[in-house]
């Protein structure tokens, strides 16, 4: 019976890695009347993702409407992204974290997210 | 050819010397990095049991956070509550998990362990001290009462935060 059942067998002792950074940005003045615009950078060491989804979100984890050139940031393996987030001044002060979540293949036992803080 | 010689060392300090200083330049920032050490593998005790205990067969998958900056993240992990890809289920699975401090770089990191918060199937941990930490996150699986698993692959996700404070 248990020859049946092939379980989820992945590589091991194989890392993987996320980064973004800062950790704490500040958003600043943009070309644009009335909006604000912060950059940020995602380092992808995972061989196993290849899309990090974007998300700006209040103090109590609510969605804020956003602009960056991708809402889902595709990245090749051991790339760095650098974008930007432009957000309305109207909600400029309800902005609390920013952050990136590893869009996970078929397989993949670890989904990773960052998130930044507005100070 | 002593004269020589004689007359090349008093020409040498007029010789222009060619170094210049090359800066090596640098930017240390705040930064966390989420790193997956071990994917996680399921066994198979029992017909009815997926397990990640090594304990069961397993392997348990360990994540490692490395934190540039003392007191400035919070790590959240979050064991599986139902599975990502597997054969179709009929019945119910129960799931269980918990996750606990394997490893750290700093004697310091010991107190992680105690002060965890845990609600529902996540564990959250205050990364007061700059450096690494791993984190091991066992999971298990059992299918409605004592009922087999269909044969198949089964993958579930554990999923690992990493939040500015």
């Amino acid at each position: 019976m248990k020859s049946l059942l092939l379980l989820a067998l992945l590589p091991f002792c194989n890392a993987v890695a996320h980064e973004m950074t800062p950790t704490y940005p500040t958003f600043s003045k943009s070309f644009m009347a009335g909006i604000s615009v912060t950059t940020l950078n995602i380092f992808n060491k995972r061989k196993d993702v290849s899309y990090y989804e974007i998300g700006v979100f209040t103090d109590k984890w609510e969605p804020i409407p956003f602009v960056s050139e991708y809402t889902i940031i595709p990245m090749k393996y051991l790339d760095t992204v650098s974008f930007d987030v432009y957000v309305s001044n109207l909600s400029l002060g309800s902005v609390e974290f920013i952050c990136s979540v590893s869009q996970v293949q078929a397989g993949a036992t670890v989904s990773s997210k960052i998130c930044s803080r507005i100070k | 050819m002593k004269k020589l010689l004689i007359v090349s060392l008093l020409l040498a300090p007029h010789i222009p010397a060619y170094a210049e200083d090359t800066p090596i330049v640098g930017n240390v920032q705040t930064r966390c990095l989420i790193t997956t050490d071990t994917n996680g593998v399921f066994g198979n005790p029992l017909p009815s049991k997926l397990s990640t205990a090594s304990a069961d067969g397993g392997v348990v998958p360990v994540i490692r956070y490395d934190v540039t900056l003392a007191d400035a993240y919070h790590a959240k992990v979050t064991t599986p509550t139902a599975f990502s890809s597997s054969p179709s289920l009929s019945d119910s699975v129960t799931w269980t998990g918990t996750t606990a401090v394997s490893k750290t770089s700093d004697a310091g990191m010991s107190g992680y362990e105690a002060a965890k918060v845990t609600y529902g199937s996540t564990t959250q941990f205050d990364l007061t001290i700059a450096g690494s930490t791993w984190f091991s996150s066992e999971a298990t699986a059992v299918y409605g009462v004592s009922k087999s698993f269909p044969g198949g692959s089964y993958t579930a996700i554990v999923l690992a935060e990493c939040i500015a404070k």
